[in-house]
């Protein structure tokens, strides 16, 4: 008797399974990881107690693993806000940069004597503002036209690099520093540095991690969360419930917009101290995108799993001094994503055996697997 | 303005569209089937160092450029697996083959002793026709004077649009992508036709990166591709997934390369920042402007199912 794989859609998933399984998908990841460094020629065991010890044993790797997680962390957000809503914020990466150049502009433009409390919040305010306006270039076009807003911000992260990139590469713009030869953006004032905590750490870690019990309050403790989770389990229920899809949508990607500028206000005053396309361009807004996922979009969520890929990167130079191919970095990072991604689909069914299956619920039809559908179509 | 010159960036406009030209049909397949697949970039960069690699051990522009096939192949798949038997998200998914593909072609490039970044390259290019006709004026340069990918690259638009449009593969590869319940009780395979698809896809973003790094490049860097495959995905949606229309995007895209050069020469200076913007803004109003209108709609929007996962227990 041969058996054959039963796939049966979950009604619902509890907390087991939906936790369970993107854990799963880590170790699965790394295991991955594992078989491959073993096939370079590397011992993968050696290999991890480094990333270990580099990136989260002691408080100075732990230190530098917080700075890197704080970008990651905001846009992480801004992707997971997106998503409760099942709308795609892909622009993540855009709006970073537009936060950059918005809040290092006002960095540069108001009068050094300026407390830093206020030039700061100047730049906070600057650098959200604009990349919730970037943000808008998508929301508007997705509200009224239901233009695809995965193309159109997507398409917008290009446009917003090339436009950094002329500021300092291309041109001589009031954020290039004329006295150097090498092009590179002016440095910001004293006053205008987010002030460091310990080591590489700072404060900008404080304000991520607000911003994630805040964005968690809203999402779930608010009516206006409510809705927007609402909107995103089912558009069509929402709407015969008189919620306006349309203004949430734009106010839904304009709040993603800003979180994602944030996280490249807190790189440009916290790390950058000046706007540096290079150093900015590492692809922290698409790797938000994967924190979100493996997150399942939870905002309490996006901490850890943050911090956990900001391990792995905070490793890599560590790898490097024992032989180990830096570049086994992103490619862990894209291993979890793979993985996470695959998981998914643990979550939303049951796989198993025939014979020992009990036969699905004859109301498939109102499976999860459905209801994706019927919200993209 | 020197004619020389123009004719020049004529020319070297046509060998920088064939890697996007290449990309851009194979999305076409893909996204005709039902099947998104952001992971261009990523398919890419995976044929090009696969494609780097099989060329500097075999010599051979042929080897090359079928080994980097084949690297966008396995990336693809992983995609077709996840997107169309585990019905994960598509972005999602595409999006990691992003981050796979640029991780494991580094990866790779940086493996080994001594490591492809330091490696030359070892494949000769060679024009495809006699002397006599590349050393005809204005014309020669710019028509006769490529090698054999590019004169493919033209062979493979006709081959698409023919295979879409005039066989019975086509047909059932457009139902699966337009309605895959009605072509799944025509008895057409879904699962199996977006695999197939989803294949041809990497097989073309492969053969694009590969092309790019050992015919227009020369050497293997990390991230070669610098956002090309991502041009590729513009160029899809302003195509309305059409290979003709991707031959002709793919030409305007490449001369944009050189364009900056070009009208610098001209006395007319554009910054090279925004000239590279233009695919984007222009793939950004395209999507905007098919979704305003109903009536254009119809001719230019994408396959109807497309990014849609098919599960025969939803019908």
């Amino acid at each position: 008797m041969t058996s054959r794989l039963r796939v049966t859609p979950r009604g619902f998933s509890g907390p087991g399974v939906r936790f369970g399984v993107p854990f799963s998908a880590l170790v699965v990841a790394l295991l991955l990881g594992a078989i491959i460094l073993a096939v370079a020629g590397n011992d993968p065991i050696e290999a991890y107690r480094t990333m270990f010890d580099a990136s989260l044993n002691g408080w100075s790797s732990m230190t530098r693993t917080l700075a890197l997680a704080t970008p990651l962390i905001l846009t992480g957000l801004a992707a997971a806000v997106a998503f409760q809503m099942r709308v795609y914020n892909i622009g993540g990466e855009g709006q970073l940069y537009l936060g950059a150049i918005a809040a290092s502009y006002v960095g540069l433009a108001l009068p050094e004597t300026t407390p830093m409390v206020f030039m700061l919040g100047a730049m906070l305010v600057a650098g959200a503002t604009a990349g919730a306006l970037w943000a808008l270039l998508a929301a508007i076009p997705k509200a009224f036209v239901n233009a695809d807003e995965i193309i159109t911000t997507l398409m917008l992260n290009f446009v917003a690099l090339s436009l950094m990139n002329w500021l300092i590469f291309g041109s001589r713009s009031f954020w290039r520093d004329p006295r150097r030869p090498v092009p590179s953006g002016k440095r910001l004032p004293e006053n205008a540095i987010m002030p460091e905590l310990s080591g590489r750490m700072h404060i900008g870690i404080i304000i991520a991690v607000v911003a994630a019990v805040l964005l968690w309050w809203l999402l779930q403790k608010t009516s206006w969360g409510f809705q927007i989770r609402t909107i995103g389990d089912s558009p069509r229920a929402a709407r015969y419930a008189g919620m306006s899809v349309r203004g949430k949508t734009m106010a839904v990607l304009a709040l993603s917009g800003a979180l994602a500028a944030i996280a490249g206000v807190s790189e440009v005053s916290g790390v950058t101290k000046g706007l540096e396309p290079v150093a900015l361009t590492s692809n922290i807004g698409f790797t938000g995108i994967i924190i979100a996922v493996v997150a399942r979009s939870n905002p309490l969520g996006v901490v850890p799993v943050s911090i956990f890929l900001a391990a792995i990167t905070t490793s890599g130079s560590r790898l490097q001094s024992i032989g180990i191919n830096v570049q086994v970095v992103l490619l862990l990072q894209g291993l979890i994503f793979l993985t996470v991604t695959a998981g998914e689909f643990f979550v939303m069914n049951k796989v198993s055996l025939t014979g020992s299956a009990i036969a699905g619920p004859a109301d498939d039809s109102s499976s999860p697997a459905t209801d994706v559908a019927e919200a993209t179509a | 303005m020197n004619d020389t010159v123009l004719i020049l960036s004529i020319a070297s406009a046509i060998v920088a569209a064939t890697p996007i030209l290449f990309a851009a049909l194979g999305e076409i397949i893909t996204n005709r089937s039902g099947v998104m697949n952001l992971g261009i970039e990523g398919m890419m960069l995976m044929g090009g160092v696969i494609g780097f690699w099989a060329g500097n051990g075999t010599g051979s522009l042929t080897m090359a450029l079928i080994a980097g096939g084949f690297g966008g192949v396995f990336l693809a798949l992983i995609h077709a697996v996840l997107a169309v038997t585990l019905r994960v998200d598509q972005t999602v998914s595409g999006l990691s083959l992003v981050i796979v593909g640029s991780g494991l072609s580094s990866f790779i490039g940086t493996s080994g002793e001594p490591s492809l970044l330091s490696a030359r390259n070892a494949v000769e290019v060679t024009p495809l026709l006699p002397s006599a006709l590349r050393d005809l004026p204005a014309v020669g340069p710019i028509l006769f004077g490529h090698d054999i990918v590019v004169y493919i690259g033209v062979l493979a638009v006709i081959a698409a649009t023919y295979v879409l449009n005039r066989t019975p593969q086509g047909l059932a590869l457009r139902a699966v992508g337009e309605d895959p319940a009605a072509a799944d009780a025509a008895g057409i395979s879904v699962v199996k036709m977006r695999y197939i698809a989803t294949a041809v896809g990497g097989f073309g973003a492969g053969v694009g990166g590969a092309y790019l790094t050992v015919a227009i490049v020369g050497t293997w860097q990390n991230g070669l591709t610098a956002g090309i495959g991502w041009i590729a995905v513009a160029l899809v949606i302003l195509a309305g997934w059409r290979p003709w229309l991707a031959l002709l995007g793919a030409l305007a895209f490449g001369g944009l390369n050189g364009l900056g050069f070009t009208l610098q020469l001209a006395q007319v200076n554009v910054p090279s920042d925004f000239l590279k913007m233009m695919p984007f803004i222009a793939a950004y109003l395209v999507v905007i402007l098919v979704s305003a209108s109903p009536n254009r709609a119809r001719r230019l929007a994408a396959p109807a199912a497309l990014a849609q996962p098919y599960s025969r227990e939803d019908r």
